[in-house]
């Protein structure tokens, strides 16, 4: 699988364009679209659910990246997680914006996420090469499962309690619980 | 109950909440608090950083969707658009209307089409609101209350933060006048500023209606936008030259929904 395979130097091409971005070359960003926009995509996909609000997350996630490149700075992250953070931040901006505007449109977060969206089926695809999988088969196949609903589908406590028929407190302590516990897994 | 307004955080503390940070469960004021913070807490910011890089092997099994062939156009039409927002504003259009940004958000192929429909629906619209507005104006004035109607608030809309804490009003009055009055203090951090949008149609997004680099009253910018009943306006924190996609992208600070002074 491509993720496993990824050549050392993706996360070092990523920086030098960012860094070329902030001198006003737009070549670089081309390059990193070509590069990235695709995953980009299936990510905002998993927490928007629909492809056109997908696609409107990862355009404003690129003039973000222009807007910002600048700012980047190598020693306090990677350039990877740098443009996925800002993708996952545009998305769940999307996401709430939706949510809080109220529309006789079914709102986004109560359609139906794809089946490869569960936490049991993202579970299967994370490689086993990765701490993080391992870690989170240390915890309660439902608590695991909260903290992946949380993080590939964006949504909220109380949405995740809602779903769960779970009190809203219980939710907040076993994500809390649950990180800390991953956390003393993964050193 | 909110950690993030102690000063001091305890080691599990700071996992747990750079953990929700990072899983995007952290909204409102705890949100805005925690941004700050991070701006002057190398620690925890380190600690979102590894956070990130352990989550970034669930975003490695998303499936990668083709993009379609125009979405990169679409973003260079945007970095223009940036790059013209950074000169002075160059007014291309004469028109009235201000030049119909969401088509970007359409296909190019559909875009003039939506466009001439946006303008014209925007243009009835104009039509209405100031024909509504010179109703109340003549209505006050053959009341010979015009003065009165000029301090009193046709009508407000009470903005609260996440934890329902009423943090500013917006008053609307029958000159067509609109202000924003903060009711409490609202830390804005360095290099950043508030940044107000108003959505009356969810077709048409939110647009800006104000910039201000710290929480003071100030007039809104709505002269050709609608305004009615209902209609959202919100605070939200963003650079200081502000948003620079044109919608909101910072974190909502407060919100709120207009409704009929009595």
């Amino acid at each position: 699988m491509a993720s496993n395979t990824v050549l050392p130097s993706k996360a070092t091409d990523i920086e030098t364009a960012l860094h070329d971005c902030a001198s006003g070359d737009k070549l670089a960003l081309k390059r990193i679209y070509d590069a990235e926009a695709a995953r980009m995509i299936g990510v905002a996909q998993r927490l928007l659910k629909r492809r056109a609000l997908a696609e409107e997350a990862v355009q404003d996630a690129f003039v973000l990246i222009w807007r910002h490149a600048a700012r980047f700075d190598p020693e306090r992250g990677g350039g990877l997680t740098w443009i996925y953070a800002i993708l996952r931040n545009r998305s769940l901006s999307i996401l709430r914006d939706e949510k809080r505007t109220e529309t006789s449109e079914t709102p986004v977060a109560e359609e139906t996420a794809s089946e490869e969206d569960d936490p049991e089926t993202v579970m299967s695809k994370l490689s086993d090469a990765k701490a993080l999988r391992a870690c989170l088969e240390t915890l309660p196949p439902q608590r695991r499962g909260i903290v992946l609903l949380a993080f590939v589908q964006g949504l909220t406590h109380g949405e995740i309690a809602g779903r769960l028929k779970m009190p809203i407190g219980t939710v907040k302590s076993w994500i809390r619980r649950s990180l800390i516990t991953l956390k003393e897994c993964l050193g | 109950m909110s950690p993030s307004s102690t000063s001091v955080l305890g080691p599990e503390e700071r996992i747990a909440l750079a953990g929700e940070y990072v899983l995007g469960l952290l909204e409102g004021a705890d949100l805005t608090a925690f941004d700050q913070r991070l701006e002057t807490d190398p620690d925890l910011a380190a600690a979102v950083e590894r956070w990130r890089v352990h989550f970034a092997a669930i975003d490695a099994t998303a499936k990668p969707i083709g993009p379609p062939a125009e979405l990169w156009s679409r973003i260079e039409i945007e970095l223009a658009k940036v790059a013209q927002q950074a000169a002075p504003a160059s007014s291309s259009s004469a028109a009235p209307v201000s030049s119909p940004i969401q088509a970007s958000r359409s296909t190019p192929a559909t875009a003039s089409h939506l466009s001439d429909w946006w303008n014209s629906l925007f243009v009835w619209r104009s039509a209405a609101l100031a024909g509504a507005l010179a109703t109340i104006v003549l209505a006050a004035g053959l009341l010979g209350a015009l003065d009165r109607a000029r301090r009193q608030p046709v009508m407000v809309a009470v903005l609260l933060t996440e934890a329902s804490v009423a943090a500013a009003v917006v008053n609307t009055f029958a000159d067509g006048r609109v202000e924003m009055v903060p009711l409490q203090a609202i830390h804005v951090p360095e290099g950043k500023a508030l940044e107000i949008w108003t959505l009356w149609d969810r077709a048409v997004g939110p647009r800006s209606v104000g910039l201000i680099e710290r929480a003071r009253s100030t007039h809104l910018r709505l002269d050709q936008l609608p305004l009615g009943k209902d209609q959202l306006f919100e605070i939200t924190l963003e650079p200081a030259t502000g948003s620079p996609t044109g919608r909101p992208t910072g974190p909502v600070i407060a919100k709120g929904t207009t409704a009929q002074a009595l």
